[in-house]
């Protein structure tokens, strides 16, 4: 539809602008005109023709009609452009186009939410994908606010910005980023899959990250990651194999299907190591400068220290 | 009235007549009472509350059937701002960072979210939804609630 109404303009402005153009074309005008004098005038008269004797007042009547079809061409390129840019954006910028993908009901994104971590067995019958963004905008923001909670009880300062903003930025360019990527290997290996079924598909599996993230940071584990590690391999691994399971329901061909899952549990995992490791390690490094200050040096060790190198010193 | 007592059923008729001064006094009071506590954040509550406001203009666009003004949102989030206000204040004489201080902060953030997607519902017509808005308002006022216990 979009290509259409696109065709259709280009004509419209194409038609208007050839009609002028084509008013003023040199061509069609200095054929009427003696070369020596009209040369230099030819694109700017119009059907008229001056005579030599009119030099010295064509030459005025000449750059004034060049001003004006100037200004005219300028004024139809500007609405032309303006027409283009709204219909472009009556298309493109509409929201009304999200609305069918915001139509949902609780009960249904509480079974969605559930089932992101319940992988199927990939079989020849596809896995149902939903086509839905309330629910993975959803879980993209309660993992921002997750993270702003551990960055703020962490007392982690950005110095070029805000909290907020490094939180919104990262969440949403790893939902947006990788979800191009994933349709861009899913493309390539010729996977049954729309973009906005990846959009959801990836933005559930990100509640299993907002799990992991909520009992990082409310059980805590001093120095040692291994509850991490456990919770990492398996929530991380439940949801990157029910996502794998999609896949592998969709994609004809062993190499495809390992590609495609490969990228997908890659980008996957590792983020949740980013999310960790990023944030989570500020609260140790402060913990650690807490316990050096509290251990007072025993003062027998200090006597000891010192005595040895007084003998040395007269000696030499 | 209708914000302090989140239990009771909203008339749809409420938000007919929506204003900003409520919400901006309540903003005000709110910076005023972080204040007190020792804290300089009344460009962050504009921020915020703008961010929210946006957030929830769209996602309420998307979501009812016969979309919603920029005057409404405001208002209604403005308004369900009042148990936040109290919080804060009673930050000024405890500290929130304990056991107490997260019943308190996990209460208000529910009244808050509760009472707005009440009014949300009554007045776009969509009873079935009311968890799906009040979650996104728990969302912004969450962040309110940090902004008072950090």
């Amino acid at each position: 539809m979009a290509d259409m109404s696109w065709h259709s303009n280009s004509k419209m402005s194409d038609r208007s602008a050839v009609l002028d153009m084509d008013a003023i074309e040199p061509g069609t005008i200095s054929s009427d005109r003696d070369s020596g004098l009209q040369d230099d005038y030819s694109s700017t008269f119009p059907s008229e023709s001056p005579k030599g004797k009119r030099a010295a007042g064509g030459k005025s009547f000449g750059e004034d009609m060049r001003q004006r079809v100037g200004e005219n061409v300028t004024q139809m390129m500007w609405q032309a452009g303006a027409q283009s840019a709204r219909r472009a954006w009556n298309v493109y910028g509409n929201i009304d186009l999200l609305r069918p993908y915001f139509d949902v009901e609780p009960k249904e994104v509480q079974s969605r939410l559930v089932y992101s971590l319940v992988p199927m067995r990939p079989t020849d019958t596809r896995q149902e994908v939903p086509k839905e963004l309330y629910g993975p905008t959803m879980v993209v923001l309660t993992l921002i606010a997750l993270l702003l909670y551990q960055m703020k009880s962490a007392d982690h300062r950005v110095e070029e910005g805000t909290l907020i903003g490094s939180a919104f930025a990262v969440c949403f360019m790893y939902w947006l980023g990788a979800s191009a990527l994933v349709w861009f290997v899913a493309y390539v290996c010729e996977v049954r899959i729309a973009i906005l079924q990846i959009l959801s598909m990836m933005g559930y599996a990100l509640f299993g990250h907002c799990i992991v993230l909520f009992l990082g940071t409310v059980i805590h584990t001093s120095h040692d990651h291994m509850f991490f590690y456990l919770l990492w391999a398996v929530v991380g691994g439940l949801s990157t194999l029910r996502m794998a399971g999609i896949i592998m329901s969709r994609t004809r061909g062993s190499k495809q299907r390992l590609i495609v899952t490969g990228t997908i549990a890659t980008l996957h995992l590792f983020f949740l190591l980013y999310l960790h490791f990023a944030y989570h390690t500020i609260v140790e490094e402060i913990s650690d400068a807490f316990h050096q200050n509290f251990v007072p040096v025993p003062a027998s060790v200090k006597i000891d220290v010192i005595a040895p190198s007084a003998n040395v010193g007269p000696a030499t | 009235m209708a914000v302090l007592n989140p239990l009771k059923s909203a008339e749809h008729t409420i938000m007919q007549d929506t204003d900003l001064a409520g919400p901006l006094v309540f903003c005000l009071a709110f910076g005023g009472s972080l204040l007190l506590s020792g804290k300089l954040h009344f460009g962050y509550i504009y921020g915020i509350g703008l961010v929210g406001c946006l957030a929830m203009y769209c996602l309420l666009n998307l979501m009812s059937l016969n979309g919603v003004s920029a005057g409404i949102i405001v208002s209604v989030l403005g308004y369900c701002l009042l148990p936040m206000v109290f919080l804060s204040f009673s930050a000024v004489l405890l500290s929130l960072k304990g056991v107490v201080g997260l019943v308190l902060v996990i209460v208000t953030v529910m009244w808050c979210s509760v009472s707005a997607s009440k009014l949300f519902v009554s007045a776009l017509a969509m009873d079935s939804q009311q968890l799906l808005v009040a979650y996104p308002c728990a969302l912004v006022y969450g962040v309110f609630a940090l902004l008072t216990v950090f």
